[in-house]
């Protein structure tokens, strides 16, 4: 009888066992979708980078975000992102598998960085162990990003190409050699990401790894990227684009685009219907003028953008190479020279968008594209802003961290005439974590858009 | 020796012979009924005792005698202690030896209401009951009693038909459509009595599924069947829009002021808008969607909402033939229920079939039976949430007040596209309920066989076995071209949902000396539930208009569940009578459920409820006081969980690239979960003063129910989503009054009678989680408007943005005079009401009949997205005031004509600018203060001030009293006069006017019906653009045969 109950009650309709392979193509899946879809780039920082503007509901370009994508944002990477891969680290552990266990913590730390460039403080070392802290402490920024680098040099330590290989990987094909890469690349991002608060600690670390070319991100061949397929797995912006018409590209990019003569910018934005002039949007209008601009005199991102296999790119060549010139710049690589390392990485992006040779050439010897060792935050700032064009969150960053391009806030925006610096928490942390959520705020300050963060040092 | 006894039983109240009053010789199987003309005759001993009884009569005992005429006259039991009423595992009891409340409604309240969900016909009706509305005519109600006692879990009663659980679930809910709950399928013809057990101390032998009390429903049989038998009936009723919105019908679509058509997805000026802050409606010619460009008069439309709704109606057939002899009971119905909903192409159809029999196999011997079949198609039933592909609700608040709507009913153009006002966001509300339909077919099977033997005249045993099984299909179509969806999509989700029951009881019943009698059973159920779920979805069609899951674009998405669950129960229950005025009632019973892990999957649950009736005890019976009772009881049960809560698996996602998709499961199960335990006492008395002309029952309860089982939102950096917790608390404690008047009766045949009912529930959520850390539960939400079970607060709380207040309450506002919004959400009321109440006063006189009944809700908010949204996008009449110099707005400029500089206030409208800036009419002040307290005199255009003060991210403003009082139900009834019924061949002949929902003698809130419902879950208390709720007028005839 109790058996029998017992057997009634197994669950017929989903595995009780989980397999890693499965596990790390939904990890990677899902969190790639959240970091390039709605909630996190399209209604929020596409908006505030100024790379995307908004064309109907303009509320979020004039820095009023949903609650709902604040809620996603944040619900998505730990819940799905987070969780997802301390579990499959645990299981690279009991099934001796240290591969799985190394991709395992690189994504997550990718994941815990972007969380910590959006929100600032936020919950990591009490994260994913429900059974011990049903409601987590934030750390401090500082923390997290140290954190990161013990965590992804372990990562990279952990990869060994001669072990038990892993399966399901859709980011980078199995290939572990480019896992390490990928690890040490974050670590450089981070450390710079900190230089202006801890410049020892990141310098040790382009000391540990920046020269070694080998074990980097070294080719547009092996950016990180998630290649898209056809519907229903086709990229978030393409399948945005289906059955919505929310979005332009931003007056602002194509302005810079313009100002540069860019060849990337018939690439970035596409031709309105109606005319054959690329026209951008202001970022920030009332709803009522830019639904006057005309929804077919108005330029929408390019096609590299919005085709359904369109990538989605987490690291490039070309922002490596810009990393390794601005810590070359401040003395934190040692024995290279950033006008090279600059100019290699304006290089690589218009490489990356297929721009010819002659036309690189031309463009770098543009007096305005030239690098400016006097104010390398500009030259790098401005250039780097257009590479990650289209990775919002990876450009609100950097946006932040450098101060160029001098972006205006948005036309109607409702700070004051401030730029957002970050995100606000999700209101759900007041009602479920409250008294950890009061100390965040207590430490890094009220939890509003304006409130700057520990890395974007003023 | 044996003779035959014969003799004719009449009613004492008004004389009239009465059929089919069983006739039963006392300890044998003997037994009779009165025929037509209410004579009977049976064989009996001279030292028999005879049993008359009849449902709605006092039973009467009485010596058979030496053989003369037999006469009795019975009293009726309306409202004596003396009343038989059927209580849990449908044991009869006298009312009088119940330790608990109960309160009944007879056919007759229900048949008569008419109301094609059997939820409605309980509003107002009993005390403690609170009933949420249908939206429309065709969907669902919820209905709950004192209270809610679960956090998380069903807060809604249990219904049983003829002693058989019936699922009452609302499949499908978030699905977009509102499909109407289970218990909509039983025809209200079919019904006897229903009583309602309101809580654990009634309830207890139900056990699991008690603590939100229990419906018992009794069917009609075959006993008693006057003339052929054939009873017709028949009736029809309209149902129009209760409350609709009232519109502005000064400006038209747009913003700013200004519009201007050319292909309705901002190709124009503004034509993309949804919103009518546009130009002034004063025929202006302004180029339409309706007018290939041309410039044409910009006018109003004031009915174009009302002109879209149309009237819904109800007809209702149905036909039953019972018989009886001295070996068969039978009673056969038919009903067919046609509905047509108030949106256009919306209806659903119901065939029922009942058979009830009572078949007397031998002497000790009986096998009752009881099927019921329904068959309920609907070919589109109305949408209900905001949903673009859906709803058509959502497009009138979002909308151009000049749209002539009539214009939209040719929705299709040549080439197949819709023909609309917009394009941005909406496709043609007739295209969305006429190409966009969400079919539903249901079959669905009920009943039970129960044999009965009779061991000896006091013991006797009964095996019963029942199911309630059904199929629930629904077929979603959206058709190509619609706006969002450009290639359509076709789903299907089907449901296939079982119980069965197997029961065995054995029941004693003896008298034990002239002191006490002992009536009991002890007995065994066993119980299965089984629930699947197939969903199939082709995401976009391949061709259009072909509605197959084959026709697709793309990989289809598809989901099952399957679940099943099992409960052994033993119970017993003895009741121990002292000289019929003092009764002990005993009842115990012993779960072991499924979805719990061994070791904690046995649960007991005891319950002792006794009653006095002091009058009696006493011999305190006077002119004045007729009856007095006192009643008491305490009641203890346990509820389990459903399956599959125990052991953490992982989903499956949507393979990518052919590799397969497992996810950790956003919910963290439990493997030690405990039962539910809920314990309720409950005293109460009841009264009845000169001769019964005046009859009150006063109860005072309360209950506890803690280990509560929660699936509670958690951070997500726990890596999950919700944990499913074992340890919420919630009281709830309250009080229920039934008054009875009768203040005229006279011996003409005229009565008056008035009944009042009142109930006040207060409850407080004790506790969330053991270690203290969650403080609050989400019960649903919409947008940052969330309702919550806050610890130490009362249930239901409205939690969303408030406005930012000083030390002295007084609103801040910005810079701009715009109020700022409290970064901390608030409390902003709570949906629960405090009472409820109602009076219903009926007059009779010979064959008429006239009864109308109010009720009320006291306390308790809404929060209203139809207000909000309305006001927001500038559609509602309350969007009016300062719209203009009309309409109280206030004059202003800009400098040098910068619209981004702030607005300067003139003194009076014929003011000029001092460098002759335009001048603007539609300025408000906003009541508040600015930081440094000063009040503030920044002035807002119009449009900006609506959308500052009633948007999505400030709840507060659309927070209101959702308390009513309401004309329900006003009935005229003719009997015709038996006489003269039989002089025609017919039995009776009753017509009845009945209408119901009839009008808002006070409300709260604008706009909207606060007793709408969101769904039947627990997330209640928010409006989201919900169809409007409707009122009915209906004429029914009832002719036996």
């Amino acid at each position: 009888c109790q058996k029998e109950l017992e057997k009634i009650n197994r669950n017929p309709n989903e595995s009780e066992t989980v397999q890693p392979d499965y596990l790390l193509t939904n990890g990677i899946k899902t969190n790639v979708d959240t970091y390039w879809g709605n909630d996190a780039a399209f209604e929020t920082s596409l908006l505030y980078v100024q790379y995307w503007a908004k064309i109907q509901y303009t509320d979020p370009d004039r820095y009023i975000p949903a609650a709902t994508s604040i809620q996603t944002v944040w619900n998505n990477f730990y819940a799905q992102g987070v969780e997802d891969f301390t579990t499959l680290a645990a299981l690279g552990d009991s099934l001796n598998n240290p591969n799985y266990k190394a991709v395992a913590i690189i994504m997550r730390s990718w994941i815990f960085q972007v969380l910590t460039d959006l929100y600032g403080d936020v919950p990591y070392k009490q994260t994913a162990d429900i059974e011990k802290y049903l409601t987590p402490q934030y750390d401090n920024q500082r923390d997290i990003y140290l954190g990161l680098l013990a965590e992804l040099k372990t990562a990279a330590g952990l990869i060994n190409t001669s072990a038990d290989g892993i399966a399901g990987d859709i980011l980078l094909r199995g290939d572990l050699l480019k896992w390490k890469k990928f690890a040490n690349s974050l670590r450089l991002r981070i450390a710079l990401r900190i230089a202006d608060q801890e410049f020892d600690a990141a310098k040790a670390v382009f000391d540990e790894i920046g020269a070694d070319n080998s074990n980097l991100i070294a080719s547009n061949d092996e950016n990180v990227k998630l290649n898209y397929l056809a519907s229903p797995n086709q990229n978030p912006v393409a399948k945005n684009r289906e059955t919505r018409n929310d979005y332009r590209i931003s007056k602002s990019v194509v302005d810079k685009l313009n100002a540069l003569n860019d060849p990337r910018l018939t690439i970035y934005a596409a031709m309105p219907r109606d005319t054959n002039k690329i026209i951008g949007v202001t970022n920030g209008l009332p709803t009522d003028s830019a639904s006057r601009l005309g929804f077919n005199k108005t330029s929408d991102v390019g096609a590299v953008f919005t085709a359904a296999s369109a990538p989605a790119v987490l690291f490039s060549y070309a922002e490596l190479l810009f990393i390794k010139a601005e810590a070359a710049q401040r003395g934190l690589l040692a024995g290279e020279d950033a006008a090279t390392l600059y100019a290699a990485a304006v290089t690589a992006s218009l490489k990356q968008y297929g721009v010819s040779d002659a036309a690189v050439a031309t463009y770098l010897l543009q007096p305005s594209v030239v690098y400016n060792a006097a104010n390398y935050k500009q030259s790098i700032g401005d250039q780097k802003w257009l590479a990650l064009f289209g990775d919002g969150l990876a450009g609100f960053a950097e946006w932040r961290r450098l101060d160029y391009p001098k972006l205006p806030a948005a036309y109607t925006g409702v700070l004051g005439g401030k730029s957002p610096l970050r995100l606000t928490y999700p209101s759900s942390e007041q009602a479920l974590n409250g008294v950890n959520y009061k100390a965040a705020v207590a430490h890094q300050g009220a939890d509003q858009l304006i409130t700057r963060l520990w890395f974007d040092k003023e | 020796q044996e003779t035959r006894v014969s003799g004719v039983v009449t009613s004492r109240s008004d004389a009239q012979r009465v059929p089919g009053v069983v006739v039963t010789v006392k300890g044998t199987n003997r037994g009779t009924q009165t025929d037509a003309d209410g004579k009977f005759s049976i064989a009996a001993g001279p030292t028999d005792t005879l049993r008359f009884s009849f449902i709605g009569y006092t039973t009467v005992e009485q010596v058979a005698g030496n053989g003369k005429a037999l006469n009795v006259a019975l009293e009726s039991a309306e409202s004596k202690l003396n009343e038989v009423v059927v209580t849990a595992l449908g044991i009869s009891r006298e009312k009088r030896s119940l330790g608990y409340a109960v309160q009944e409604l007879k056919s007759k309240d229900i048949a008569e209401a008419r109301e094609s969900n059997l939820v409605n016909a309980l509003a107002g009706k009993i005390a403690g009951v609170t009933v949420t509305n249908s939206q429309g005519n065709l969907g669902s109600s919820r209905i709950i009693i004192r209270g809610e006692t679960s956090i998380a879990g069903n807060n809604q009663p249990l219904f049983i038909i003829d002693g058989i659980p019936v699922d009452n679930s609302q499949l499908g809910i978030g699905t977009g459509r509102d499909f109407a709950n289970a218990i909509a399928d039983v025809n209200p013809d079919d019904i006897e009595s229903l009583n309602v057990l309101k809580g654990p101390n009634a309830a207890a032998l139900y056990g699991s599924r008690a603590s939100a009390g229990v419906l018992v429903i009794k069917t009609k049989t075959g006993r008693g069947a006057k003339g052929l038998g054939i009873t017709v009936n028949s009736s029809a009723s309209v149902e129009s829009l209760l409350v609709l919105p009232s519109f502005q019908n000064v400006y038209g679509q747009g913003s700013g002021g200004q519009f201007s058509y050319v292909d309705g997805k901002g190709g124009g000026l503004n034509d993309g808008v949804d919103e009518s802050w546009g130009p002034k409606m004063d025929g202006r010619l302004i180029p339409q969607f309706f007018s290939n460009g041309e410039a044409v008069p910009f006018v109003p439309h004031p009915n174009n909402v009302k002109d879209f709704y149309e009237t819904g109606s109800t007809f209702n057939n149905g036909v039953s033939v019972a018989g009886s002899n001295d070996k068969l009971d039978y009673r056969f119905s038919f009903n067919n229920t046609k509905q047509s909903g108030i949106l256009p192409n919306t209806g659903i159809t119901r065939n029922s079939f009942a058979v009830n029999t009572t078949y007397r196999i031998a002497p000790k011997l009986t096998l009752s039976t009881y099927a019921n079949y329904v068959k309920a198609e609907a070919d589109n039933l109305p949408g209900v949430d905001g949903r673009r592909g859906n709803s058509v609700t959502l497009q009138f608040i979002w909308f151009g007040r000049q749209v002539d709507t009539r214009l939209l009913r040719n929705y299709k153009n040549p080439d197949g596209t819709d023909f609309n006002w917009n394009h941005s966001y909406y496709s043609n509300p007739y295209w969305i309920q006429n190409e966009n339909t969400v079919g539903q077919q249901r079959n669905r099977f009920f009943g039970n066989a129960r044999l009965s033997y009779e061991i000896t005249d006091w013991l006797s045993a009964n095996l019963r076995v029942g199911t309630d099984t059904y199929n629930d299909r629904r077929k979603y179509k959206v058709a190509y071209y619609t706006n969002g969806t450009p290639y359509g999509s076709y789903t299907e989700d089907a449901y296939a949902v079982t119980e069965t029951n197997t029961e065995f009881t054995l029941n004693a019943k003896k008298k034990l000396n002239t002191d006490f009698s002992v009536d009991g059973l002890i007995g065994g159920n066993i119980r299965n539930n089984q629930y699947e779920n197939n969903y199939q979805q082709a995401p976009r069609l391949a061709v259009k208009g072909v509605y197959t899951l084959n026709n697709s674009r793309d990989p289809l998405i598809s989901t099952n569940y399957f679940s099943r669950l099992r409960v052994y129960s033993t119970f017993a229950s003895a009741q121990v009578g002292f000289r019929d005025y003092a009764f002990l009632n005993l009842t115990a019973r012993n779960d072991w459920s499924s979805t719990l892990p061994a070791g904690n999957n046995s649960y007991f649950y005891p319950s002792v409820n006794a009653s006095v009736v002091l009058s009696d005890a006493l011999h305190i019976q006077s002119r004045v006081l007729s009856q007095l009772k006192i009643r008491g009881g305490w009641a203890q049960v346990g509820k389990d969980t459903d399956p599959y809560q125990l052991v953490n698996t992982y989903p499956f996602g949507q393979p990518f690239d052919n590799n397969p998709l497992l996810t950790v499961n956003d919910k963290f199960l439990k493997k030690d979960l405990k039962p539910e335990i809920t314990k309720a006492t409950e005293v109460g008395l009841e009264a009845s003063f000169f001769d019964n002309r005046i009859r009150t029952d006063v109860t005072y309860y309360s209950s506890s129910s803690y280990n509560q089982i929660l699936l509670a939102d958690v951070s997500a950096t726990t890596g999950n989503l919700k944990k499913l917790l074992n340890a919420g608390k919630i009281n709830n404690h309250g009080v229920e009054v039934t008054l009875g008047v009768t203040p005229v009766s006279t011996a003409s045949g005229f009565r008056w009678d008035v009944n009042l009912n009142y109930a006040k529930n207060i409850s407080k959520v004790v506790e969330l989680d053991k270690e203290g850390f969650l403080n609050d539960y989400v019960l649903g939400s919409s947008g940052n408007m969330q309702v919550l079970a806050s610890k130490g607060k009362r249930y239901g709380a409205l939690y969303g943005k408030a406005y930012k207040r000083d030390d002295q309450g007084r609103i801040l506002v910005n810079a701009s005079g715009a109020p700022v919004i409290d970064d901390n959400k608030k409390v902003l009321g709570y949906y629960t009401p405090k009472w409820t109440g109602s009076i219903n006063n009926a007059f009779s006189f010979k064959g008429f009949s006239l009864s109308f009944l109010i009720d009320t809700r006291q306390g308790g908010s809404i929060w209203s997205g139809t207000n909000y949204t309305g006001i927001y996008t500038g559609v509602l009449a309350a969007s009016l005031p300062g719209r203009d110099e009309e309409h109280g707005g206030l004059p202003y400029y800009y400098a040098g004509n910068n619209q981004q500089s702030k607005p300067v206030q003139l003194e009076n409208h014929t003011a000029a600018a001092p460098n002759g800036e335009t001048v603007y009419h539609d300025g408000i002040i906003f009541n508040g203060v600015t930081a440094d307290g000063k009040q503030n005199d920044a002035i807002l255009p119009a449009q900006r001030y609506y959308k500052a003060v009633y948007s999505s991210s400030l709840n507060e403003s659309s927070v209101y009293s959702a308390s009513f009082i309401k004309l329900r139900e006003v009935k005229l009834g003719y009997a015709l006069p038996q006489e003269l019924a039989h002089r025609w061949g017919l039995q009776d002949v009753n017509i009845t006017v009945t209408a119901r929902n009839l009008w808002y003698i006070d409300k709260k809130v604008p706009n909207i019906d606060p007793e709408t419902a969101f769904n039947t879950g627990n997330g209640q208390g928010l409006e989201t653009l919900q169809i409007p709720t409707v009122r009915s007028l209906g004429l029914n005839l009832k002719v036996s045969f």
